[in-house]
């Protein structure tokens, strides 16, 4: 009954630690320089990881253009090459 | 005068208002230079496959050369300042220069309506002649004597009666001097320069050949 419970609990848990990534474009101005980059974000929505992003993105001086989608870590591989220095680094 | 005055000021101001106009436009429309970087930061945003590090390189690139192009636009700012400053100025010293001239014909034709003009008589004593506008007349010892009078008393802006002319030409007092002795200097002057006046500007002696007229052909009709 305990172990069934706690299983139980786990399970509902479980969503909630879900790893979620988000691969997005960001500027820097004077001169203009350009990033596209992946990383980790707390929530699987792209409106919440879009908020949490401008704000650590903007603490390293970049602006964030856009979110351009949200993925689970199977989809972490495929980017990986295309966002080279900038992969999980924010 | 004062309307001609006028004039030049709205002009002035006419000119210095539509320069500054033309501009204030051409400085506004001017592109910024951070109207490339834009573009380019647009074109990023818009291409979701625009992702690897070599493209992204390549549109920082492009967006370089267009910063780099934003101190050429400095250079074309100054320049049309400059430019136009020049044009203000020319066109300023045209319309002064237009007005004057506007002018200075009104007044030739004025002088030419009154016909001879005066603007220099020197009395020389010694040689015995008047210089009117650089042209000699010869005078006799009366006659020198009392234009020199009249001078002296057009210096200090008096009329001279005929008599107070006797007095200072002879030396007595105004008392013993006859009204009609002066008016006759005055007579013999006039006919002593107004001879050679005439003799000088209308009816001209060439020697050994004879008179002309030094007038004009076509200033010439008769009815």
């Amino acid at each position: 009954m305990r172990s069934l419970a706690l299983a139980f609990g786990l399970l509902l848990a479980l969503p909630a630690h879900a790893e979620c990534y988000a691969d997005y474009k960001a500027k820097q101005d004077d001169p203009l320089r350009l990033h596209y980059g992946v990383a980790q974000v707390s929530a699987c929505d792209k409106a919440a990881a879009e908020a949490e992003l401008a704000g650590r993105l903007a603490a390293a001086g970049w602006t964030l253009l856009n979110v351009l989608s949200v993925f689970g870590p199977e989809g972490l591989e495929e980017r990986k090459a295309s966002a080279a220095e900038y992969f999980l680094r924010f | 005068m004062r309307a001609g005055n006028r004039v030049v000021a709205f002009g002035i101001a006419a000119i210095v208002l539509i320069l500054l106009a033309a501009a204030v436009f051409l400085f506004l429309n001017l592109p910024d230079a951070n109207a490339f970087n834009t573009r380019v930061e647009r074109l990023f945003v818009e291409n979701d496959n625009l992702t690897t590090g070599a493209e992204i390189k390549l549109l920082e690139i492009l967006a370089q050369s267009g910063t780099s192009f934003s101190e050429v636009l400095a250079s074309y700012r100054s320049v049309i300042f400059v430019l136009l400053v020049f044009a203000t100025a020319l066109l300023i010293a045209s319309l002064v220069f237009l007005v004057t001239i506007v002018a200075l014909n009104r007044r030739i034709s004025a002088i030419q309506r009154a016909g001879i003009q005066v603007s220099s008589m020197l009395i020389s004593r010694e040689a015995r002649a008047v210089y009117i506008n650089d042209m000699e007349f010869q005078l006799t010892e009366a006659a020198l004597e009392t234009l020199a009078v009249l001078a002296e008393a057009r210096m200090d802006d008096e009329v001279l009666t005929g008599a107070q002319i006797e007095a200072v030409v002879s030396g007595r007092s105004e008392a013993d001097c006859d009204e009609a002795a002066g008016a006759t200097r005055v007579k013999r002057l006039r006919d002593a320069l107004g001879n050679q006046l005439v003799s000088e500007l209308l009816v001209k002696t060439i020697a050994r050949r004879g008179y002309v007229l030094a007038v004009g052909k076509d200033a010439l009709r008769m009815i």
